[in-house]
C-alpha cells in the first residue's frame, strides 16, 4: 500500500462524508458566552459566600438574643465585643498557664527518670562489700590450704583456718575452714583415744 | 493586520479571522473527532479560546497554525470528555440492501468510504492526529511536528505504524481498487 493509494483513499473516504456542519460564529456571540460561562461560574461561589454571611448573622442575633430584634447602639456593641475580647485573653491565658504546667511536670518526670537510670547504674555496695568479703575469706582459705596441703604447715594452717572462722564466722568458706580443722582434728582425737585405752589397759594389768 | 484591529477592540476583525478560518477548522476537527458530522460545539470552543487568547498571541507562527493548535487541543478535551469515540452511526454501520443498479454502485463506494473512516476512527488518537493532518490537511512535516509538539522522528514513527494498521484493515479494498 503505497502512500499516493493511501492519500487518494482517505480523501477520497472525506469527501464522501461531506462538509461538517456548525453554527454561525461572532465575537458578539462569544462574548455573551463567556459572560454567560462566567456568570455560570461565579454564581454558585457568591451565593454560598451570601449563603454564609446570612448564616453568621443569623448566628450572631442568636448569640446577643433571641427575642429582641432591636439593634443595639454602637457603644454597646463596642462594650459586647470588648468583653469577649478579654473573655478569649482570660482564656488563653488559662489555656498557657495549663499548657506550661503540663511542660514543667513533663520535665520533671524526665529528670526524676535520669536521675533513676543513673542510680541503676551505680552497684549496690551492700552486695559490693559481701562479694569483697567473700573474695578475702577465699584467699585466706586458699593460704591455709596450701599451708596445710602443700607445704605440711599443720600449725600454721590450724592458725589459719581459725583466723578465717574467727573473722567470716558467717561465710561459706568459713564452713569450709571448719571441715578441714575437722579433718586435721580427727586423727589427734584418734590417736588421743587409743593412748587412753592403753593407759586404761596397763592401769588394769 | 486583523490582529491589529482586534487588539484595538474592533470586533469586526475577530469576525473576519472566523469567517476566513471556521470551515477549515471545522473540518480538521470533524476529521479528528472521527467524522461526526456536527462539530458546531467544538468549532465554538475552539474561537472562544482563539478570543481570550488572540491578545497573547506573539506571531511566532501562522494565525491558521495557532488556530490549528488550538483545534487540536479542543478535540483531545473533547473526546477525553466523551470518554470513548462517538458510536458508529447507522449509515457507516451497513449498507442499503434494496437499490436499483446504480445506486448499488454508490453504495459500494460509499460502504467503502465508510469502512476507510471507521478504520481512521479506530486507530489510537496519536495516529490519528497524524493520519488526518499529513493525508487529508496535506501538511508538511514541519508544520505537523510544530502542531503536535514532537520530534520529526517520533511523527515519521507514528506515521509508519498507523500506515502499517490501515494497511491491515483496508488490504482488501487495496486489492479491489488496484
Amino acid at each position: 500500500m503505497t502512500e499516493k493509494q493511501i492519500t487518494e483513499l482517505l480523501q477520497s473516504a472525506d469527501r464522501a462524508a461531506g462538509p461538517p456542519s456548525f453554527g454561525r460564529i461572532s465575537a458578539h456571540q462569544i462574548r455573551r458566552r463567556l459572560r454567560r460561562r462566567r456568570l455560570l461560574w461565579g454564581g454558585p461561589g457568591l451565593a454560598a459566600a451570601a449563603a454564609l454571611i446570612v448564616l453568621g448573622l443569623t448566628l450572631w442575633n442568636r448569640d446577643l438574643g433571641p427575642q429582641e430584634v432591636v439593634v443595639p447602639p454602637e457603644q454597646e456593641k463596642i462594650a459586647s465585643l470588648e468583653t469577649q475580647v478579654k473573655q478569649l485573653q482570660a482564656q488563653t491565658q488559662a489555656t498557657l498557664e495549663l499548657v506550661n504546667d503540663v511542660l514543667a511536670r513533663e520535665r520533671q518526670t524526665q529528670q526524676l527518670d535520669a536521675l533513676e537510670a543513673e542510680l541503676a547504674s551505680i552497684p549496690d555496695p551492700v552486695e559490693e562489700l559481701r562479694k569483697q568479703t567473700d573474695k578475702t575469706a577465699f584467699t585466706l582459705l586458699y593460704r591455709a590450704d596450701r599451708l596445710y596441703r602443700e607445704l605440711n604447715e599443720t600449725e600454721s594452717a590450724v592458725e589459719a583456718y581459725e583466723q578465717i572462722i574467727q573473722l567470716f564466722p558467717r561465710n561459706r568458706w568459713a564452713d569450709v575452714a571448719r571441715a578441714r580443722l575437722l579433718e586435721i582434728r580427727k586423727p589427734l582425737i584418734n590417736d588421743s583415744k587409743t593412748e587412753g585405752d592403753s593407759k586404761c589397759k596397763s592401769r588394769s594389768v | 493586520m486583523l490582529l491589529e484591529r482586534f487588539n484595538r477592540g474592533d470586533d469586526a476583525a475577530f469576525d473576519r479571522i472566523v469567517t476566513r478560518y471556521a470551515a477549515e477548522v471545522a473540518a480538521l476537527a470533524n476529521r479528528l473527532l472521527g467524522w461526526p458530522q456536527d462539530v458546531d460545539d467544538v468549532v465554538q470552543d475552539v474561537f472562544m479560546a482563539a478570543f481570550t487568547g488572540l491578545r497573547k498571541f506573539r506571531g511566532d507562527c501562522k494565525l491558521r497554525s495557532w488556530l490549528f493548535t488550538i483545534t487540536i487541543n479542543t478535540c483531545r478535551r473533547h473526546r477525553r470528555r466523551l470518554g470513548r469515540l462517538r458510536s458508529v452511526p447507522l449509515e457507516d454501520a451497513a449498507p442499503n440492501l434494496y437499490l436499483n443498479e446504480q445506486a448499488e454502485m454508490a453504495a459500494i463506494d460509499s460502504e467503502t468510504f465508510a469502512r476507510v473512516r471507521r478504520a481512521v476512527r479506530m486507530l489510537p488518537a496519536r495516529y490519528r492526529e497524524v493520519v488526518v493532518l499529513r493525508y487529508l490537511q496535506g501538511l508538511e512535516t514541519g508544520e505537523i511536528c510544530r502542531l503536535l509538539g514532537i520530534s520529526t522522528n517520533a511523527m515519521n514513527v507514528r506515521l509508519n505504524r498507523a500506515r502499517k494498521r490501515l494497511k491491515e484493515d483496508l488490504l482488501e479494498l487495496i486489492e479491489v481498487t488496484a
